[in-house]
């Protein structure tokens, strides 16, 4: 049996740049990969998202989500009991378990008298399990955390502060910007030094020019210039600015790493037909050619072995293949390294730690695994404007308002970035399916046909046209509560088509980030008022705010809850052992050869969509091992 | 040479999508998704009270007429209570508008209570030549073939897209 250096599990974004700074280094890597291995080109991943009847972030990946490609129905879903590798999809979210591999208990009302906390919330973010991860549908957003969203307890009293110095993670960012390769100018950035502390070390250039705005973004800045708003008034009347920038991008603005440049193919979510948006399978390919690195794909980690001094002595994994039928067939091996990595992300990465040893847990001296599951909670505002802005047209996002991350507000409620979407309406309402339908069919979905107007001929497309060139939205991405009890356990009789205990999951908001909603959606509200656009974003029914799992109530507006697919915060990064799983480095407390890594490690979310910041962290980490080995 | 039943059920599509027929049916068109539809919404109505033949009939009592009036006449648009030909003939516009059947709904039914759904994706090139991207001055998401900062301009106008514009003019 070979003996490699380092074992990982999971080929992600933290998994792969790990293996390729290994590799570079001389060192021999594993990569056990439980899903598919990555293809030969993505055309077969396009027709699975060209043929979906619903096209959710995962309608291109193995095993298909039941999204109704090849003529079959949308619903029922697969049961996630019949799949070697299952995780969770947006159409899963609210199902019963033999719908939903995350096992929810969602009670089915979830509002609190009080106003104070809602619990009981299906979590509402997803992930994949192929090759490459859930990096295959990231969005590119490759913003840095700003300096205070490490030292939330030491700045704003609430919290934890990250064992991570800014210095050091600024230095770091650079290397995962080339790593990515991300496109954005500093001097576009500058406005947000003195708005939330952003900067850059002296003379720092990013790989490439930057990703040209688009029209809604342009909208969006002419219409709000440099706005002063009061988001918590009046019990708070501190006034903060409002501007809109351009996001730096893990998309190509220039050929870079033998990929094209961006051609706005408003896809980045799910796929990128192009490749022109960077994903880890980019960096697989890169870690696989320094002839270190080998992975074996289709292999499901089961089992964390450590001897009695706490050291890993091997992770136990089951090979596994679908045949006629689709029966499972699986055979068991043994991954024997000199250390370990865990990168299979945030969930399954706690899962797996879990099961581990009889089920008794590894890692887990201070029972902080699988606590403080966190998601960039998100609102989701939309608006028709008074003039075409033209949306559906290139990256679906290009810049953000970024000037609400920081400020004294973060004593008392979230924090918020707020990211202006290229896609009319898509993520709002299923646009441009449901205003068709609703001007084709006589509806009104859509909230824009009250009349019930059924529309034919050059009607149609008139009435069409001027609807869709004037849609856009606005989604706030919440810095969540870390809360202990929002956590994931193992199911303790489900099981997925290996036998092995499904994720369960336990959620809510409480009062800190539920009091961030209510400024988001104030600010949003004011935004579209000083452009003169018209709002429609959907105060939903209290019916089913109140009955219907992923609604909630609070403070007199209904809403519905979005994940952004970021998941975090189940094996928290700390200094102390009897409070946190892993160091700085992400290396276990426990365990001296295991590294855990992955946006799980963040012991807070902070105000920046979290990819830049796993790969900086996973560069880390690879960096600590070499001084190890 | 009379026309066939496809040619008519082209034209029919021309002027209830707001299309020209030349754009759904190009002269050279290796896709040939007018077929296509033909085949499906053929076969997706066989034994239901409206078929594409009963449509098609109603088509050829107005063909001689202008385009929208041939779309409000089949869409029954003035209509309280559209007949099933009527709302077969909404599932056609949006067969053409985003490549994919969408059982038609019933009349006298109550309405949905989400919004529909397409049953099937016809093929990946129906998606990526859907008419709803025309109509929104845009390109299929997942299908550009505009090049590297096409975004940050306003697009062409609407006679680029195939709409059967009677003034054939920018709006």
């Amino acid at each position: 049996m070979t003996t490699y250096d380092v074992v990982i599990v999971g080929a992600g974004v933290a998994g792969n740049l790990m293996a390729l700074e290994l590799g570079k280094a001389g060192k021999k890597v594993l990569i056990l990969e439980a899903g598919l291995g990555v293809p030969d080109n993505r055309a077969g991943y396009m027709d699975n998202f060209y043929l979906s009847l619903a096209k959710t972030p995962e309608s291109p990946y193995p095993p298909l989500p039941g999204n109704g490609a090849g003529g079959k129905p949308l619903f029922p879903l697969p049961d996630p009991a019949t799949e070697a590798a299952p995780r969770a999809t947006v159409l899963m979210i609210g199902k019963k378990p033999d719908q939903s591999y995350l096992v929810q208990d969602t009670h089915g009302s979830v509002s609190n008298p009080q106003g104070t906390a809602v619990r009981g919330l299906p979590f509402a973010s997803t992930y994949e399990r192929v090759a490459g991860g859930t990096g295959w549908h990231w969005l590119g957003t490759s913003l840095r955390l700003v300096p205070h969203d490490l030292t939330m307890q030491s700045t704003y009293h609430q919290f934890t502060d990250w064992p991570v110095a800014y210095d050091e993670l600024s230095q770091l960012y650079g290397e995962a910007e080339a790593a990515i390769g991300v496109s954005a100018s500093v001097a576009q950035q500058a406005p947000l030094e003195s708005a939330i502390g952003l900067t850059y070390p002296p003379g720092y250039a990013y790989p490439m020019g930057p990703i040209p705005t688009s029209m809604v973004d342009q909208a969006v800045s002419t219409g709000i210039g440099t706005m002063m708003i009061a988001p918590d008034a009046p019990a708070h009347p501190e006034q903060y600015p409002v501007f809109v920038t351009p996001t730096p991008a893990g998309r190509n603005s220039e050929p870079y790493q033998d990929r094209r440049v961006c051609a706005g193919n408003t896809n980045c979510i799910p796929i990128c037909p192009i490749q022109a948006k960077w994903d880890p399978t980019v960096t697989l390919g890169a870690a696989l050619d320094t002839g270190n690195v080998t992975i074996l794909n289709q292999a499901v980690a089961v089992d964390v072995k450590v001897d009695a001094q706490n050291h890993v002595v091997g992770i136990d994994y089951l090979s596994w293949t679908k045949g006629e039928g689709g029966k499972i067939q699986s055979k068991p091996g043994t991954a024997i390294g000199t250390t370990y990595v865990l990168a299979a992300h945030a969930i399954e990465n706690a899962k797996l730690l879990l099961m581990s040893n009889g089920k008794q847990g590894v890692a887990n001296r201070s029972d902080q695994v699988g606590r403080n599951l966190m998601d960039h909670v998100l609102y989701l505002s939309w608006a028709l404007s008074d003039k075409p802005l033209f949306g559906y047209r290139g990256p679906l996002s290009t810049a953000g308002i970024e000037s609400l991350r920081d400020g004294a507000f973060r004593s008392f409620r979230a924090a918020f970035r707020m990211e202006i979407g290229n896609e009319g309406w898509n993520f709002a309402i299923g646009d441009p399916y449901t205003s068709a339908t609703d001007f084709i069919n006589g509806l009104n979905f859509s909230g824009q046909n009250a009349g019930n107007q059924r529309l034919g001929g050059l009607a149609l497309v008139q009435k069409l046209n001027e609807i869709y060139t004037r849609q856009f939205r606005i989604a706030c991405l919440f810095d969540q509560a870390p809360q202990p009890d929002n956590r994931i356990t193992l199911d303790p009789t489900l099981t997925d088509g290996l036998g092995l205990p499904r994720p369960k999951i336990a959620y809510g908001l409480d009062d800190y980030t539920l009091q961030g909603f209510k400024a988001a959606r104030t600010v949003c509200s004011a935004i579209y008022r000083e452009m003169g656009a018209t709002e429609f974003t959907t105060d939903q029914a209290k019916s089913v705010a109140d009955h219907v799992p992923g609604f909630f109530a609070f403070d007199g507006f209904n809403y519905q809850l979005y994940g952004a697919g970021h998941i975090m915060g189940t094996h928290r990064m700390g200094t102390d052992p009897d409070t946190s799983v892993v160091d700085g480095n992400q290396r276990s407390h426990d365990c001296e050869n295991l590294w855990i890594v992955g946006s799980g490690s963040f012991p807070t979310v902070g105000t920046a969509n979290p990819t830049l910041t796993i790969a900086a962290l996973a560069i880390k980490s690879a960096r600590d091992i070499l001084s190890k080995l | 040479m009379p026309s066939t039943d496809l040619d008519d059920f082209v034209a029919m599509s021309a002027a209830l999508t707001g299309f020209t027929a030349d754009f759904l049916r190009p002269a050279l068109d290796p896709l040939n998704l007018s077929q296509a539809y033909f085949d499906q919404a053929t076969a997706r109505t066989a034994g239901q009270p409206a078929t594409l033949q009963t449509l098609l009939t109603a088509y050829r009592a107005v063909q001689g007429q202008a385009p929208q009036a041939i779309a409000d006449a089949l869409l029954e648009t003035a209509s309280a209570s559209p007949s099933s030909n009527a709302m077969l003939a909404q599932s056609i516009v949006l067969l053409w508008y985003f490549g994919a059947w969408y059982a038609p709904l019933v009349p006298g039914a109550p309405q949905p209570t989400t919004a529909p759904g397409a049953v099937q994706v016809v093929s990946s090139n129906a998606y990526t030549h859907g008419l709803v991207w025309n109509v929104m001055q845009a390109h299929p998401m997942g299908f550009s073939e505009l090049t590297f900062g096409y975004w940050s301009t306003p697009p062409g106008p609407m006679s680029q897209f195939g709409v059967n514009e009677p003034t054939g003019g920018d709006r």
